[in-house]
C-alpha cells in the first residue's frame, strides 16, 4: 500500500486527479452503452439526450488538465507520482477521445433517416458490448494499479479487430447483393469503425497505466492485426 | 562511461561507541558530479568527511574500511594529509571567507602550499581561480576589499574560488547552496557545470531538484547505509527501492 505524503494537501490533490480520471472514464463508458442502446434501438432522441452529455466529458478533461498543471507548478512530482501525474494527462485526452468516437455513433443514429440492416447491426452492438467491457477492465486496473489487469484489458483488442473485420466483411457482403443497402452499410461501417478506434484507446490508455504501475513501457506486440489483403479474396 | 575516481569500501564510521556509517561502498567517477542525499542525520556529511580525512580531526571518531582516490588509499601511513587536503577541496554550507580581503583568501592557500612565489604568478593565480568560479567580473575592481563584504552567493564562489586556487582534482561540497537565494543558487549551479569538465564533485543537498539537475549519479543514504545509488535519472523517475521513493517523493516519516 502506497504510504501518504507528509504533506497532506498533495495526497488530497493527487486523490482528485484519480477520482477525476476514474468519473471520467464511467462518463465515457456509458456514453458508449448509451450509444449503443439508441443503435439497437434506433432510438433518434435517446441520441439527441447522448450528443448533449458529451460535454460533461470534455468538461473533466478540462478540470483535469488544470489540476495537473498545478500540481507540477506547485509540487515537482517525482518518481511514481510523476508518471501518475503525466499519465493522467495522456488517458485525459485518450478518454475525452473515446467519448468523441461513442458521440458519433449517437450523431449517426440521431440524423440517418434511412433502414439501417438489422443482422449487421446486432453484430455491432456486441462488438460494442465488447469494447465496453475493455474499458470497465482498463479502468479497474486504474483502481487496482494492476498491471496485469491493464495487459488483459490491451490483449482484448485482439478479438475486437477481428470483430471489426468480420462485420466488415459482412457489410460489404449486403452491398454488393443489395445496391440498395449501401446507404445504411457505409453509416454502420463508420459506426464499427468507431467502436474499433475506441478499443484501440482502451489500448493507449493500458500502456499508461502499466508505466504508472511498474516505471517501464509495455512492450506488447499483438498476435494478430487487422490483414486487409484477406478481403481481396 | 568515465573511470572511477574515488573509491570507497566497507566504510564503517563510529563517534565515541554509537556508529553513524554501516558498511557504506561506492564509487564516484571522474569530473561527473555526484550527489548524496538522505534525510538529516543519515551520514551525508559524515561520509563527505571521509573522503578528504575531515575526520581525523574529530577526536571521537573513527574510520574504519578503506577509501581510495586513483587507486591509491588516502588512510595509508604514507599518506600526508596536508597534500590529500589540497588535492580535495571543501566547500562548506555556510560560505566562510577569511577575515581578509578577496585577493588574500585565493593567494593565501597557493602561498602556504609554496606553489607561486612572484605577485605576477600569485596574480596570475588569483584571477584564474576568480574566472573559474564565475566571480571575476563581479569583483575585479574591489580585490583588495574585504571578502566579507560579499553577497552570500558572492561569498560562497569565492570559497568555491579558493577551493580551486590550490589545483585540486576533487572538490567536495556540503550543501553549498542552502543559505542562498534561487538566482545565487542557479549561478552556483551553472558554475558546477562548468568546474565539472576539471574537477570530480561530491556534493550534499537537501534540494531533490538541485541534485536532479546537476548530478549524473546520485547516491541515497538512510540511517548511516547507502540504500542505493544510481544514475540521478533512474532515481528520480524510477528508484529501484522503496525507501528511496518514499524520501523523494515526501512521503517519509
Ligand atoms: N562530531 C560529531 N560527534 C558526535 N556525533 C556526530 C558528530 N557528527 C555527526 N554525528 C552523528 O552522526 C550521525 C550522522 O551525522 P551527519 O552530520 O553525517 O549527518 P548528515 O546526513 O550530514 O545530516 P544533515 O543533513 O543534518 O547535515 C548523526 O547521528 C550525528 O548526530
Ligand atoms: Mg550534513
Amino acid at each position: 500500500m502506497m504510504k501518504d505524503h507528509i504533506v497532506s494537501a498533495y495526497d488530497a490533490q493527487l486523490e482528485l486527479v484519480s477520482s477525476n480520471l476514474i468519473k471520467m472514464g464511467g462518463l465515457v463508458e456509458n456514453q458508449l452503452k448509451n450509444s449503443l442502446q439508441a443503435l439497437s434501438n434506433k432510438d433518434t432522441s435517446f441520441a439527441e439526450q447522448i450528443i448533449f452529455d458529451d460535454h460533461k466529458i470534455n468538461a473533466l478533461e478540462k478540470e483535469i488538465d488544470a489540476l495537473t498543471y498545478k500540481i507540477i507548478a506547485m509540487r515537482q512530482p517525482l518518481a511514481n507520482d510523476l508518471r501518475v501525474v503525466l499519465s493522467a494527462l495522456s488517458i485525459a485526452n485518450d478518454l475525452e477521445r473515446m467519448g468523441d468516437h461513442a458521440t458519433n455513433i449517437a450523431k449517426r443514429v440521431a440524423n440517418v433517416k434511412i433502414n439501417l440492416p438489422d443482422a449487421p447491426t446486432i453484430e455491432i452492438v456486441k462488438m460494442g458490448e465488447d469494447v465496453q467491457f475493455m474499458i470497465k477492465q482498463v479502468l479497474d486496473s486504474f483502481v487496482k494499479k494492476s498491471d496485469k489487469l491493464a495487459i488483459k484489458a490491451w490483449d482484448s483488442d485482439v478479438n475486437i479487430d477481428d470483430s471489426y473485420l468480420n462485420i466488415y466483411r459482412e457489410l460489404l457482403e449486403t452491398m454488393a447483393g443489395n445496391p440498395e443497402t449501401i446507404t445504411g452499410c457505409s453509416h454502420l461501417l463508420s459506426i464499427a469503425k468507431n467502436i474499433e478506434r475506441i478499443g484501440d484507446y482502451v489500448q493507449n490508455i493500458a500502456e499508461d497505466i502499466h508505466f504508472i504501475v511498474t516505471g517501464q513501457a509495455l512492450e506488447r506486440k499483438s498476435e494478430k492485426r487487422i490483414n486487409w489483403e484477406d478481403l481481396n479474396q | 562511461m568515465n573511470k572511477v575516481k574515488i573509491s570507497a569500501k566497507n566504510i564503517d564510521v563510529f563517534y565515541g561507541d554509537k556508529q553513524a556509517l554501516f558498511d557504506v561502498s561506492m564509487d564516484m567517477y571522474e569530473k561527473e558530479v555526484t550527489a548524496l542525499i538522505g534525510p538529516s542525520g543519515c551520514g551525508k556529511s559524515t561520509f563527505l568527511r571521509c573522503i578528504n580525512r575531515m575526520n581525523d580531526v574529530i577526536d571521537i571518531c573513527s574510520v574504519k574500511g578503506n577509501v581510495s582516490i586513483d587507486g591509491h588509499d588516502i588512510y595509508d601511513k604514507s599518506i600526508r594529509v596536508e597534500s590529500l587536503r589540497e588535492n580535495v577541496g571543501m566547500v562548506f554550507q555556510k560560505p566562510n571567507p577569511f577575515p581578509k580581503s578577496i585577493y588574500e583568501n585565493i593567494a593565501y592557500g597557493p602561498r602556504i602550499h609554496g606553489m607561486a612565489n612572484s605577485k605576477t604568478d600569485i596574480d596570475e593565480i588569483v584571477e584564474n581561480s576568480l574566472q573559474k568560479a564565475a566571480l571575476f567580473d563581479e569583483v575585479k575592481d574591489r580585490l583588495h576589499q574585504p571578502g566579507t563584504g560579499l553577497s552570500g552567493g558572492q561569498q560562497q564562489r569565492l570559497c568555491i574560488a579558493r577551493a580551486i586556487s590550490v589545483n585540486p582534482e576533487i572538490i567536495l561540497m556540503d550543501e553549498p547552496c542552502s543559505a542562498l537565494d534561487p538566482i545565487a543558487t542557479a549561478k552556483i549551479e551553472e558554475l558546477m557545470n562548468e568546474l565539472k569538465k576539471e574537477f570530480t564533485i561530491i556534493i550534499v543537498t537537501h534540494s531533490m531538484q538541485q541534485a536532479a539537475r546537476v548530478s549524473t549519479k546520485t547516491g541515497f543514504f538512510h540511517l548511516g547505509k547507502l540504500i542505493e545509488v544510481d544514475s540521478t535519472e533512474t532515481i528520480f523517475s524510477n528508484p529501484g527501492n522503496q525507501k528511496t521513493q518514499d524520501y523523494i517523493t515526501g512521503r517519509f516519516g
